[in-house]
């Protein structure tokens, strides 16, 4: 699979070229051109900027309004992703190991975001959390609540790959022969073999979360204002920040991918070679 | 008394009998083998024993102590596994300290234990690695090591060497052997290959849909099969029902029993024309197929439609038996086996 | 004593489930009941009636915005998978790293969507945009559009169509073997029809439940319209944000009942996405038997 391209004839290779560059020039152009804004001193009927300063990011950082909407986005998107792993890891843990009838069921309740735009989803929050006795719209907790479901097929896809693909079920055995409790044999070898692929999950919930504005503008709007929110408000307004947000926005999101790529590259030390047909599982 | 007992143990999984009242008993030091086909229950047996899979009725004793309702935690078996599952997080070291970390042994206590142990399989100077930079081999070196580390009162070893290629895998079951003999260890081993039941174990049990088949040393096992199943999964024995044998060339068949069974090395093969012998059984056939393996001859024999197979060692003396030759054969009274037909 | 110990197995892992179920109980299930109880309310939130949905499924400002939210979705959708598949094939040809980083690079594109890609595309096509701008100087104005017009509206929404689709259809076109099209070529088959009869009846599944994803990501997509200009266009889910959550006077009822059907939609199309997953499943394990 390796030497694709030696086998491919040269016009063909160019025209994939070209059909990759094309797309990915396009993909990127929206974000370029905000960056470049976010550095032009004046850009109203040119082509290109008339000149260029990083004034922008100066007032950016010094907007105080600014810097709590970062810290809201950085709180809720931790707690969400802490709150997350603290119960979906072991959920998918004891459902794939002990409860295997659930299952089905959890893949098909896992999928049900997909299905649940912000829009929809709001409209049920909303009736269910401005009123008593819950009334929680407009703080953190309601975000949160939602936000966990947002991001549960990707944690529980990431999670349950990952235990499928260490051969959860035997390392749990081995460890128990050798006199490990479950606990003990949860902690100490199932956890750390899933570890890489619970954090790109995390990584890219984290991304999802920082980039979420339905959710964030219908439940909590501006008495819980988050960065999405912020750059919401600040478009009609100044649009330099607002590109600077834009940027700062994706330099996270850039540096989390980063990190998913580096772990994803990282030579996995799961060493147990698949044994094909096991026998007897019973 | 037994070291290990087994006694009426059954199990159902789905509303499918996986173990059927099955009862053995093993002596301490013996290595013994659970042989057979895949879903015969050997490993369901080897499951329970170590307490991974409950049973639904019987007793199994250990060293004399119940141990039916023990967690797999405190029933201290030793088990290594097809796949070796080996903690891919840990070194070889630590793989093989893991259950005395367990135990709650200090460092300076494990350290000795698991160096004893590095020597034991010869992987002295590979305990930094992690299991991924080890061959197949090593890897279950590591995982033998790892369950014999915390001296077990049984070992038990599941289908350990069918991931391994066909030439570790002979060397390795030698040197199972060998430690299993040096540390005077109870082993218990499953697996479905017939020829490597027969080189290691001191007695075979072999299994058939949950129930015990047969039970002896290799050498009765695969001399005296106790019944058709039994013949036919041991090797390349010839096997007949008395109807078969009816309306051939074939004299001297002793009136007891239907169903027979003969080594293919057991008969003696000649050109036609020599005379009976009284305790014998003799044929007259056609050679139709001859095949080299190795020191042996194997000699597909048509005896008027009914074949039979023949071993004899190589050598000069059998290069005029072709196919084509017209050979008597002789089977001494005392290889005809009477066994018992399978349903 | 074999009882009693499983049982308090069974009440270990009850609680340990407990958690998550309580979650999905207070922040998926109790709302969504809610929602589609007062989906048959009338007005105020009493009785039972199908009012709320014979309105929405009747009244022309409704009825209009479904449309306009298909047909953007379809469009969106099409334009979007063919691109997406174009893009994808020619990744699969580059070596394993170069491959790797573009998909990435694409992945993390998805990310840019909503309230930033609104802007992006009003600096690059807005009425003084920089794109318009170097149209309108090389004298090809023609190729210029208005942002705020349908068209307009279908490029960005074609835009972030592109990204999802790559990441979607690339496990399915990873499938597309090289060693095919070589036995192809020997045996005769030109690209063309190397495509033709075997590439595209191969990828059908893939390619169908990805247009269905797409279909599905169109039609909830809301914040990249609500911040392009918000009350311009005609569609379901800016309808349904502005009934439930509006400024002059909201209507939560009609809201739930235009998010029901919407919801009812989407499921569709992602039931149709799960049985083409499965299909191509089964036609791949079929291939490599």
């Amino acid at each position: 699979m390796t030497p694709v391209n030696e086998r491919r004839p040269a016009g063909s290779r160019i025209w994939h070229a070209a059909v990759a560059a094309a797309v990915l020039v396009f993909l990127l152009l929206p974000l370029l051109v905000t960056f470049l804004f976010s550095i032009s001193t004046e850009w109203e009927d040119t082509i290109l900027p008339q000149g260029y300063t990083f004034d922008s990011y100066i007032r950016l950082f010094g907007d105080e309004r600014f810097l709590y909407a970062l810290g809201r986005s950085f709180l809720v998107a931790s707690m969400t992703v802490a709150f997350s792993l603290l119960i979906m890891v072991p959920t998918v843990f004891v459902v794939a190991l002990y409860v295997p009838r659930l299952e089905k069921w959890l893949q098909t309740v896992v999928l049900v975001p997909f299905a649940l735009p912000g829009v929809v989803a709001a409209v049920g929050l909303i009736k269910l959390y401005s009123a008593p006795p819950f009334a929680i719209s407009g703080t953190i907790w309601i975000l949160i609540g939602a936000y966990f479901i947002l991001v549960l097929p990707y944690v529980y896809q990431s999670t349950r790959n990952s235990l499928r693909a260490v051969n959860a079920a035997e390392l749990m055995e081995a460890a128990e022969v050798l006199g490990a409790s479950k606990t003990a044999a949860f902690i100490r070898v199932i956890l750390p073999n899933i570890m890489p692929g619970v954090i790109v999950a995390s990584l890219l919930s984290f991304s999802i979360v920082f980039g979420e504005f339905v959710l964030a503008n219908m439940l909590v709007g501006g008495s819980f204002e988050v960065v999405q929110v912020y750059l919401y408000h600040m478009m009609g307004v100044d649009g330099r920040l607002s590109s600077a947000t834009i940027v700062t926005f994706f330099a996270l999101v850039l540096v989390l991918y980063a990190f998913v790529l580096k772990i994803g590259n990282r030579k996995p030390r799961a060493g147990t070679p698949s044994v094909q047909g096991k026998e007897e599982t019973v | 008394m037994s070291f290990v007992r087994i006694q009426g143990v059954s199990k159902s999984y789905n509303h499918t009998r996986v173990l059927n009242n099955v009862s053995l008993s093993i002596e301490e030091g013996e290595f013994i083998t659970l042989l057979g086909p895949s879903g015969c229950g050997k490993s369901t047996l080897l499951r329970a024993i170590a307490g991974l899979n409950p049973i639904d009725e019987g007793k199994i004793e250990v060293g004399g102590k119940d141990i039916t309702h023990m967690p797999p935690k405190k029933r201290n078996v030793g088990m290594v596994f097809q796949s070796y599952a080996l903690f891919p997080n840990m070194t070889v070291f630590d793989n093989i300290a893991f259950g005395l970390k367990m135990e709650g042994l200090r460092k300076d206590g494990i350290r000795p234990l698991v160096e004893e142990m590095l020597n034991l399989i010869d992987l002295k100077g590979k305990e930094d690695r992690y299991p991924s930079q080890l061959s197949g081999g090593q890897q279950q070196r590591v995982a033998l090591a790892r369950s014999l580390v915390k001296k077990p009162t049984v070992l038990l070893l599941d289908e350990p060497l069918s991931a391994l290629d066909a030439k570790i895998r002979r060397t390795l079951r030698g040197e199972i052997r060998h430690i299993q003999r040096r540390l005077g260890m109870t082993t218990i081993f499953v697996t479905h290959d017939q020829e490597e039941a027969l080189t290691v174990s001191d007695r075979i049990f072999v299994m058939k849909q949950g129930e015990i088949e047969q039970a002896g040393t290799p050498n009765e096992i695969y001399t005296s099969p106790a019944s058709e199943y039994v013949a036919r999964f041991i090797g390349n024995y010839n096997v007949w029902s008395r109807s078969q044998l009816q309306g051939r060339p074939i004299r001297g068949i002793p009136d007891q029993g239907n169903m027979f069974a003969v080594r293919p090395e057991a008969i003696r093969m000649a050109v036609s024309g020599a005379e009976d012998e009284a305790n014998e059984i003799t044929a007259e056939g056609t050679v139709s197929i001859v095949s080299v393996l190795g020191n042996v001859l194997r000699f597909e024999v048509d005896v008027t439609g009914l074949p039979v197979t023949v071993d004899m060692l190589s050598g000069q003396s059998i290069d005029h038996l072709r196919a084509g030759t017209a050979v008597r054969l002789s089977i001494p009274r005392g290889e005809w086996k009477s066994i018992q037909p399978s349903s | 004593m074999a009882g009693r110990s499983s049982s308090r197995h069974q009440v270990t892992l009850l609680l340990l489930l407990l958690p998550f179920f309580l979650w999905l109980f207070a922040f998926l299930l109790l709302p969504g009941i809610l929602m589609l109880v007062s989906s048959f309310q009338n007005e105020g939130g009493q009785g039972f009636t199908l009012g709320q949905y014979v309105k929405g499924l009747t009244h022309p400002l409704y009825t209009g915005a479904i449309r306009n939210s298909v047909l953007l979705s379809l469009v969106s959708a099409f334009v979007g998978l063919v691109a997406a598949a174009f893009a994808a094939y020619s990744f699969t040809t580059f070596s394993p790293k170069t491959r790797d980083r573009m998909l990435s690079l694409s992945n993390m594109m998805t990310n840019f969507a909503g309230v930033p890609l609104a802007f992006g595309f009003i600096i690059l096509f807005g009425t003084n945009g920089m794109l318009t701008l170097l149209f309108k100087q090389l004298g090809l104005s023609f190729l210029a559009f208005d942002l705020y017009s349908w068209k307009g509206l279908a490029w960005v929404y074609i835009y972030f169509q592109i990204p999802v689709g790559i990441l979607l259809i690339y496990p399915s076109l990873f499938a597309i073997r090289q060693e095919w099209r070589e036995a192809a070529s020997l045996l005769g088959a030109g690209t063309v029809q190397f495509w033709l009869r075997i590439g595209v009846p191969v990828l059908l599944p893939g390619l169908v439940g990805t247009f269905s994803v797409l279909f599905a990501n169109a039609m909830g997509a809301y914040a990249t319209a609500y911040a392009l200009v918000t009350s311009n266009f005609n569609l379901l889910p800016i309808k349904i944000g502005g009934l439930v959550s509006g400024d002059v006077f909201p209507r939560v009822e009609l809201g739930s009942a235009l998010a029901v059907i919407l919801f009812v939609i989407l499921a569709i199309a992602l039931f149709i996405n799960e049985k083409m997953l499965r299909l191509a499943r089964r036609g791949l394990s079929h291939d490599s038997r």
